[in-house]
C-alpha cells in the first residue's frame, strides 16, 4: 500500500468534468417542481399579493416634517441586536475565560463549580434557561438596584452615553437582565472553548514551567495562555456568530431587537411572508458576511496551525 | 512583604502542593450551591413572593375520582417527545441526503446542499421556526405541528449532514477503490460498502442529537405548539407562579436530558466494545 499518508482516509471524489448527470436533472427538476407548486399555491390558492414596499419602508422612511430620511424599526432592531451582542460578548468572554481556567484547575472545588455551570447551561433548553435567568437576574439582582433611576439621575452627558451603549433608560433593567442571561448562556460554550484550548497545549510546556520554578498561576499566565489564545481565536470567532443567532431568543424576553421588530412589523403590516423573509435575509447577510470574514482572517493567520 | 508570601506559595505550587482531601472540596461545593439557592429564595421572600409549591403537583398529575390524569406540564413533555420522535428520523434523512449530494458529481446537487447548509447555519433557529410556521406552512397548507417538526428537522439536518460527512469520509480510500475495481456502481458502493461501515461510527453522535432536539424543541414555544415550554409559559400566565413553574420545568428538562445522556454513553460504550471484538 503506497499511498500518501495525508489523504489515505479520504475517499475519492470522482473527477469533476463539467457535464450534466442524471442527478443534475433530478435535482433541478425537483427544485423546479417545488418552486412551481409554491408559485401556484401562493398565486392561485392563497391569492397572496406580494408587496415588498410595505416592509422595506421599515428600513428607512422619509420624514416629511424634517425633510430627511430616518431609520425605522428594522435598522433600530439591528442596532439593538449589535448592542446586546456586544455586552453579552464582553461578559461572556470574561466569564468563559475565568470558568475555562477553573475547568483545568488543580483545585477540585473550582473544577466542580465550572463543570456544574457548564452542565447546567448545556442540559437546560435555551428558552427555559433564558426565562429562569431572566426572572432571577431581573427580579432578584437588578430590581433592588433600580437601574433606571440610576441612569436617569446621571448628568446629561452620561445620559447621552448611556443612550448609545444601553439604549433607552426606561428599558434598562429588561435590557441588562437579557444581556446577562445571554452572557451566561454563551459563557458556558466559551468555557469549553477555553478549556479545549488550554488542554491542547502539550504537557511538556507545563513541565518546563514547573522545572523553572514557576507557580501554576505563572505557568498558566506566561506560558500556557499566550499559546492557547492563538488556538482559541478561530472557535471564538465562530462562537460570536452563534451569539448573534442565539440573541434572537432574547426577543422572547421583550428586548426589541431584530426578531422582536419582525414580530411587530408582521402584526402592523400583516405582510407576514415579506417580513419574515426580510428578517431572515438580514440575519443571513450579517452572519454569512462575518463567517466569510473570519474564514479569510483565519487563512491569513496561517492555515492548519489554528485547529 | 507580599512578595515573600507569593514566592513561598510559588515554591509549594511548583512542588505540586499537598492535595486536599476531595471531600473538603465537595463539601465546599455543596455549601456554595445551597448558599446560592438560599440567596435566591430569600431574595424572592424579600420581594414578598408568595411561594405556592403545594400547587405544583397539580400541574404534573392529578387523581380525579381515583382516575389518574396527567397535568399540563407532563402533557407538554409528551408533545415534546412526540416532536422529537418525528424530527429525529426526518433530520437523519435530510442529513444523509445532504451529505450524499455534497459528495455527488452533480453540480446542481452540490449547489443545493451547500445552499441549504449555508442558509441554515447563518440564520437563527427562532427565525427559521417563524419562517416555517408563518411562511411555509400557509404556502404548503401544512398544520402548525408539522411546520414545527419540519423546522426542527431542517435545522437539525444541517448538524446530521456533518455527522454523515465525517462518517463517510472516515471509510478508507481502499474500500472505494476495491469496489471500483469490481465494477460496482457508485450508488451500490454507498449501499453495500461504504454506509454499512460508516453507520456504526455515526450512530453515537446521531443519538446524541436527540438531546439537542429536545433542547431546541423548546424554541418552538414561540409559535403555537403545545410542548413543555409552551405549557410552562401558559401556566405562568395563569397562576403567576413564575419561579416554581420555571424551576420545575427546568428540572424536568434536566432529568430528561441527563438521563438520555447517560443512556447514550452506555450505548456508545457498547458499540465501542463490540467493534473492538
Amino acid at each position: 500500500m503506497s499511498m500518501p499518508a495525508s489523504d489515505g482516509m479520504a475517499p475519492p471524489v470522482r473527477k469533476r468534468v463539467f457535464k450534466i448527470t442524471v442527478l443534475d436533472v433530478v435535482v433541478i427538476g425537483a427544485v423546479a417542481v417545488l418552486i412551481g407548486y409554491l408559485i401556484y399555491r401562493v398565486n392561485t390558492e392563497l391569492v397572496y399579493h406580494w408587496d415588498w414596499s410595505r416592509v422595506f419602508e421599515y428600513f428607512v422612511y422619509y420624514d416629511e416634517e424634517t425633510q430627511s430620511w430616518r431609520k425605522n424599526l428594522l435598522i433600530e432592531g439591528l442596532i439593538i441586536l449589535v448592542r446586546i451582542c456586544v455586552w453579552a460578548a464582553i461578559f461572556g468572554l470574561v466569564l468563559g475565560l475565568v470558568m475555562g481556567v477553573c475547568r483545568v484547575s488543580d483545585v477540585l472545588l473550582l473544577r466542580l463549580v465550572s463543570r456544574g455551570y457548564v452542565e447546567f447551561v448545556r442540559n437546560i433548553p435555551p428558552v427555559p434557561f433564558f426565562f429562569i435567568m431572566f426572572f432571577f437576574v431581573g427580579n432578584q439582582l437588578l430590581k433592588p438596584l433600580d437601574l433606571t433611576a440610576l441612569a436617569q439621575g446621571a448628568s446629561p452627558f452620561w445620559q447621552d452615553v448611556f443612550l448609545v451603549i444601553f439604549g433607552e433608560t426606561n428599558l434598562l433593567r429588561n435590557f441588562a437582565a437579557a444581556a446577562i442571561a445571554l452572557a451566561l448562556y454563551e459563557g458556558a460554550y466559551i468555557t469549553e472553548i477555553v478549556r479545549a484550548g488550554i488542554q491542547s497545549i502539550e504537557r511538556g510546556q507545563w513541565e518546563a514551567g514547573q522545572s523553572l520554578g514557576l507557580s501554576r498561576y505563572q505557568q498558566l499566565r506566561n506560558i500556557i495562555l499566550p499559546q492557547a489564545v492563538q488556538r482559541i481565536a478561530p472557535p471564538l470567532a465562530n462562537q460570536s456568530i452563534q451569539l448573534i443567532k442565539d440573541s434572537a431568543l432574547v426577543s422572547l424576553l421583550s428586548v426589541q431587537e431584530l426578531t422582536f421588530m419582525g414580530n411587530e412589523i408582521q402584526a402592523t403590516t400583516t405582510r407576514v411572508f415579506e417580513t419574515w423573509l426580510t428578517v431572515g435575509a438580514m440575519y443571513f447577510v450579517v452572519c454569512y458576511g462575518l463567517a466569510r470574514l473570519f474564514a479569510r482572517m483565519e487563512r491569513r493567520m496561517g492555515r492548519g496551525r489554528a485547529t | 512583604m507580599a512578595s515573600t508570601v507569593e514566592s513561598t506559595t510559588a515554591v509549594t505550587g511548583a512542588t505540586s502542593a499537598p492535595k486536599r482531601a476531595p471531600w473538603i472540596d465537595l463539601a465546599q461545593f455543596v455549601v456554595l450551591v445551597v448558599g446560592l439557592f438560599y440567596l435566591a429564595m430569600t431574595g424572592a421572600n424579600a420581594l414578598n413572593y408568595n411561594w405556592q409549591w403545594y400547587r405544583m403537583p397539580k400541574l404534573l398529575y392529578r387523581v380525579i375520582d381515583g382516575e389518574f390524569v396527567w397535568g399540563p406540564l407532563m402533557e407538554g413533555l409528551f408533545v415534546t417527545f412526540e416532536i422529537t420522535a418525528w424530527s429525529l428520523p426526518l433530520a437523519a434523512a435530510i442529513g444523509l441526503t445532504t451529505a450524499l449530494l455534497r459528495r455527488s458529481n452533480s453540480f446542481a446537487g452540490r449547489a443545493l446542499a451547500t445552499g441549504y447548509l449555508q442558509l441554515i447555519r447563518n440564520t437563527p433557529i427562532l427565525v427559521q421556526v417563524y419562517i416555517f410556521y408563518f411562511v411555509f406552512a400557509p404556502m404548503f397548507g401544512l398544520g402548525g405541528f408539522w411546520a414545527c417538526v419540519l423546522a426542527l428537522s431542517f435545522h437539525e439536518g444541517s448538524f446530521a449532514a456533518e455527522i454523515f460527512r465525517a462518517g463517510i469520509e472516515s471509510v478508507h480510500k481502499g474500500q472505494w477503490e476495491a469496489s471500483d475495481s469490481l465494477g460496482i456502481k457508485r450508488a451500490d458502493t454507498y449501499r453495500y460498502v461504504v454506509l454499512p461501515q460508516a453507520i456504526p461510527l455515526m450512530l453515537p453522535p446521531l443519538t446524541s442529537q436527540i438531546v439537542t432536539l429536545i433542547k431546541h424543541s423548546s424554541i418552538l414555544s414561540a409559535v403555537a405548539v403545545f410542548d413543555l415550554t409552551t405549557m410552562a409559559l401558559d401556566q405562568v400566565a395563569e397562576t403567576f407562579m413564575a419561579f416554581e413553574i420555571w424551576l420545575t420545568t427546568g428540572a424536568i428538562y434536566l432529568v430528561v436530558t441527563v438521563t438520555l445522556s447517560v443512556l447514550i454513553n452506555l450505548f456508545e460504550n457498547r458499540i465501542r466494545r463490540r467493534s473492538q471484538r
